[in-house]
């Protein structure tokens, strides 16, 4: 019941922050309204203006957790790359422990890394080609490299007493989730950016887990479950460069050099 | 893109619902952690010879027994004006003994004499939850008994877990009781 109802509030709190985010936004992304005949209009294909980016950052929300939660600790780093129609590549590392002791129930330690690889889709268009705030959805897929530790347990029985045993460390073995994610990101000061991601995680092989459910797995959280929420908060720092073919677009306007390349047929002619 | 404030204001509400969602630790266990072995207790009507219906025994008893010595392991368990019964099993073996008496008001020699059942069963550990840890469930495999008030005993359901709606076991009590 608990449980529930922090679920709930948790909910609650990520819809309305969404919502603040997204009447923040609408403001920006109303355009002029007129009328144009597109019925026969051939689709001309925008040019992408925006160089590259890779943007690396670093997760500074679970360490502050396992100061206050006892028995668990993660280290999450991220990355993502920018493509192109506002797609970035994104990838995701770390790795994390857990510690159960239960008395007279179960006890046991673990340990994993994991790795994430998808992408972000940004949602709201580009003020300037300079202008790399994001508010984005993604999708990726997780996986970790569970390692635990020998197993102690106790059965206690009101009438027939105790009976302890013990479970010995299996192999390393995997976990696999999916991952589906929102969140923002806002550039502070030249490249260095502040965001969040709140995730929703759904474990693809949690079946395999009847045996000892960990936990907790860093990057995914509570094992037991097939579905958990996550927030990750980065402070990252973007590296950038200019798209081959396109310039760099100029840093006080953010409007980038729109005379077209010429074309290499262009060019002998014009030899 | 997006207004710094509000970006604040988001980030904050953030902070304060995920760290509403991770102050409870550990969950608590809500699942029963103790396999329970369900007996119904059934008469046999003399006449018909084939009618069997549901008995109330007026003060039945069971008596869980020391597998070592055969002394009680706690003094009884009586059931007042009951049908169906809840016994558990040993963890620590793959046998164990009840004493069974139908009636502890009863005046008769009979009444004072205890019927013995006896659980023959293999064991299965199975995990729970991490609050609830491990316990085990088992698979009936023979119950004998003695034959005082006790006519026969009928296995109903082989498989004794957590299912507290589950009936394993049926006692035929005799048609002279």
């Amino acid at each position: 019941m608990m449980f529930r109802q922090c679920i709930c509030r948790f909910i609650f709190t990520l819809t309305f922050s969404a919502l603040v985010l997204l009447g923040s936004s609408c403001a920006f992304a109303q355009a002029d309204t007129t009328a144009t005949d597109s019925t026969n209009a051939p689709k001309v294909k925008k040019p992408e203006l925006a160089g590259r980016q890779l943007c690396i950052g670093v997760d500074y929300f679970h360490p502050i957790i396992n100061y206050f939660i006892t028995g668990q600790g993660a280290y999450e780093i991220a990355a993502d790359y920018y493509t192109k129609n506002e797609y970035y590549l994104v990838l995701e590392g770390g790795w994390g422990w857990s510690s159960v002791n239960y008395p007279n129930v179960l006890s046991y330690t673990t340990k994993n890394s994991f790795l994430d690889f998808g992408f972000n889709k940004t949602l709201l268009p580009r003020d300037r080609p300079t202008d790399w705030d994001k508010m984005f959805i993604g999708l990726s897929l997780a996986a970790a490299d569970i390692h635990r530790g020998n197993a102690k347990y106790s059965i206690v029985d009101s009438l027939w007493g105790i009976d302890t045993g013990s479970k010995p460390a299996p192999k390393p073995y995997p976990a696999i989730w999916a991952e589906l994610s929102g969140g923002v990101r806002v550039e502070l000061w030249k490249g260095l950016s502040a965001g969040w991601t709140v995730r929703g995680k759904f474990m693809l092989n949690g079946k395999s887990f009847n045996n000892l459910s960990p936990q907790y797995i860093a990057g995914y959280g509570q094992g037991e479950k097939n579905v958990v929420f996550d927030v990750d908060m980065y402070v990252s720092y973007s590296i950038r460069w200019k798209r081959k073919g396109v310039p760099l677009p100029d840093k006080k306007t953010g409007v980038g050099d729109t005379k077209p390349t010429p074309a290499p047929d262009e060019k002998k002619d014009s030899k | 893109m997006i207004s710094g404030k509000r970006y604040l204001i988001a980030i904050l509400i953030a902070i304060c619902g995920t760290w509403t969602a991770c102050t409870q630790q550990r969950q608590l266990c809500l699942t029963p952690t103790v396999a329970s072995l369900n007996i119904a207790s059934k008469h046999l009507i003399t006449d018909t010879g084939t009618i069997f219906y549901d008995t109330v025994l007026p003060d039945a008893e069971f008596v869980p027994l020391n597998k070592n010595n055969g002394s009680a392991i706690v003094d009884s368990i009586i059931y007042p004006q009951a049908s169906t019964f809840t016994i558990s099993l040993s963890p620590a073996s793959d046998t164990c003994r009840w004493l069974f008496r139908a009636d502890t008001t009863g005046i008769l020699p009979r009444d004072y004499a205890y019927d013995t059942l006896t659980f023959v069963y293999k064991r299965d550990l199975q995990f729970l939850s991490n609050a609830c840890g491990y316990t085990d469930f088992y698979t009936l495999d023979t119950v004998l008994t003695s034959h005082t008030n006790i006519d026969s005993v009928h296995i109903t359901n082989t498989s004794v877990t957590n299912d507290v709606s589950a009936m394993h076991l049926q006692i035929y009590i005799h048609p002279d009781f």
